[in-house]
């Protein structure tokens, strides 16, 4: 099969998922969890339009804290209010709610002890266009090397939804950055499928490669593990929507039960999912293990799916690298 | 232990809890070997006024909801809050003798709500605590609580941006309940304020921010209990900034508006000495 084969194949299967725009489903959502807990306070940077948050301040004028344009003095607002009982959800973009705002989310936060759920919106190359600024590919390190943090990055509207009403029922005293997309993404979940924060689901059965992945990367995975199969590859798929805590039982069964593994993500190669990864199975398990992701770069500009497919961030790609890849025995 | 002053103390009774204040921070300091001895004796007086007169408290309810909140901005002055927490019952007075003596102690150079009872956020990075004061008092608006918020901030801190962020966030939700301190002793860690980064007029600048501002000495206990206790009922108003014009160092005189005793060593001539200074209150 060739490469451009391959790619029409891709598409044809992609066509068969829904497209969702990810922040109007994220404003449905806080709507819903408002409506069910009357303690949710959301916070906004002068972005309740851009996070799909517009609804719900006509909804709940007065749940809605609008701070400007100032992220840090929001995350601290955060914390405050979590410490005196409210359920404070930040609605920032990615980019700035982990990285000017990371002082805060850390030490206010995670250290301070308070459950603040901070939503990143536009993670990823969900706004492509927006350059380096806005594209977010270094969040999910960061907020993983950050003790007390968890850190979810679920993989359409059905998840985000699930996301959020587990992240809003967690108990403990422990922060959550939930890594969120902006526009129109395939839509493949089952609604009726159990969601727990820490624990993998696994999508595809397959004995000879394992395709892990999270966010945007998993419907590309199950396009992908559709293809292999019809090259009689079997590809299992695990959705890893949370990156921490890592689902470790998951990652070994996986590393006992197949001759390859491929983690896929939206992030840099460094710090993200795939090494996330590679730390449970600290190279003790003697097969390959390939990681695609942005290969530390500055990606270049362009519109969402089009940028990924040009960085080998889709389904294409993996199969092309799932055919390369040696396998073990 | 607890200090045996009746709260809310009255002007003799929080002289002498400032001046015992004072010799457990010299005490806390001589566990760790050195201190910021300038920066917490700027600021003495302002935290027993708060901890023995002004705030709503109850030391066997470290978690009450309707207690009154206190922020330390400037964290590095934590010994001078462990002291008030200590002599309060907060805390355990066998503490004072082993801050930051050994792995894993309690008390250390900032505070923290994860190891000290009484504490009602972690801290040490400069220019966080306004906001988390700002989201207090928010849910306490929220909620229609009358609890009030403390934050204390250093003259110096407020060089940090995000402090202006959460300033005009204040004033925007008219948060009448919190009460930024600003302890102006006009000194930081490389020098004058006037050298390293001019900050004034900090009225003119606090009051175009919205805020209700009012100056007073920091060190005059009778003004700080006018300027603080701002009363349960300031549900819709300016927020209150107080600029305490203070003495880095105070109460010893040869730390007193002296750049290096912003954190520095004590030999044994000069402990001494700063101890028999400190042996009856500041007139």
């Amino acid at each position: 099969m060739t490469s451009a084969e391959i790619q029409a194949r891709s598409a044809a299967l992609r066509a068969f998922y829904p497209m969702r725009v990810i922040r109007e489903q994220f404003g449905r959502s806080m709507i819903a969890l408002a409506e069910q807990r009357g303690d949710l306070v959301a916070l906004t940077a002068d972005l309740m339009y851009a996070t799909g948050m517009a609804p719900f301040g006509e909804r709940f004028p007065e749940r809605l804290i609008n701070l400007g344009i100032a992220e840090q003095n929001m995350t601290g607002v955060a914390a405050g209010l979590a410490s005196c009982g409210k359920l404070a959800v930040v609605c920032g973009y990615a980019a700035f709610t982990s990285l000017r705002a990371i002082e805060q989310a850390k030490v206010d936060c995670a250290y301070n002890e308070v459950k603040v759920i901070l939503c990143g919106l536009s993670a990823g190359l969900s706004y492509g266009v927006g350059g380096p600024t806005h594209q977010t590919f270094e969040d999910v390190a960061i907020m993983r090397a950050i003790p007390n943090m968890t850190v979810v990055v679920p993989s359409d509207t059905i998840e985000l939804d699930q996301a959020l009403q587990a992240a809003a029922a967690r108990p403990g005293d422990a922060p959550i950055y939930l890594r969120i997309g902006r526009g129109p993404e395939h839509a493949f979940n089952d609604t009726a499928a159990p969601f727990e924060i820490g624990r993998a689901r696994k999508l595809r059965e397959g004995r000879d490669i394992s395709l892990i992945a999270n966010g945007p990367m998993v419907v590309e995975a199950l396009i992908a593990a559709d293809i292999l199969a019809e090259h009689g590859i079997g590809a299992s798929v695990l959705n890893m929507h949370t990156v921490k805590p890592i689902d470790r039982e998951a990652v070994l069964s996986e590393a006992a039960n197949v001759r390859g593994m491929i983690v896929v993500e939206e992030h840099n190669i460094h710090g993200g999912l795939g090494s996330a990864v590679l730390e449970v199975l600290r190279g003790g398990h003697g097969f390959p293990v390939e990681l695609i992701g942005i290969e530390d770069i500055y990606p270049p500009i362009g519109p969402t799916f089009a940028l990924r497919e040009s960085l080998g961030l889709c389904a294409s790609a993996i199969v092309a690298r799932a055919m390369a890849m040696p396998r073990r025995n | 232990m607890s200090l045996q002053i009746k709260v809310p103390a009255t002007l003799a009774d929080l002289a002498e809890a400032a001046r015992i204040n004072r010799i457990d921070t010299m005490d806390m300091f001589a566990a760790a070997g050195n201190g910021h001895y300038g920066s917490c004796f700027s600021c003495a007086e302002i935290v027993t006024a708060l901890y023995f007169n002004v705030m709503r408290l109850d030391p066997a309810r470290p978690d009450w909801p309707e207690r009154d909140r206190f922020v330390l901005g400037k964290g590095h002055a934590a010994p001078t809050l462990y002291s008030a927490l200590i002599r309060r019952g907060y805390m355990p007075e066998h503490w004072i003798h082993e801050f930051e003596a050994k792995v894993g102690v309690k008390l250390m150079t900032h505070p923290s709500r994860r190891y000290q009872p009484g504490v009602d956020a972690s801290g040490g990075a400069l220019g966080h605590g306004l906001s988390i004061g700002v989201g207090m008092a928010l849910a306490g608006k929220i909620d229609r609580r009358d609890y009030r918020s403390f934050v204390l901030l250093g003259d110096g801190e407020i060089q940090e941006g995000s402090v202006w962020e959460a300033f005009a966030s204040a004033a925007k939700y008219r948060l009448g309940h919190l009460v930024a301190i600003i302890d102006a002793n006009g000194l930081s860690v490389d020098g004058t304020l006037d050298e390293v980064m001019p900050m004034e007029p900090l009225a003119d600048k606090l009051s175009a921010f919205g805020w209700e501002v009012v100056e007073c000495d920091g060190h005059d206990l009778a003004a700080l209990l006018r300027v603080l206790d701002i009363g349960h009922d300031r549900v819709d108003a300016a927020p209150r900034a107080i600029i305490a014009r203070t003495v880095k160092g105070r109460g010893v005189s040869f730390m007193e508006n002296v750049r290096r005793w912003h954190a520095d060593v004590l030999t044994p001539d000069e402990d001494r000495l700063a101890r028999a200074e400190l042996t009856r209150p500041l007139s």
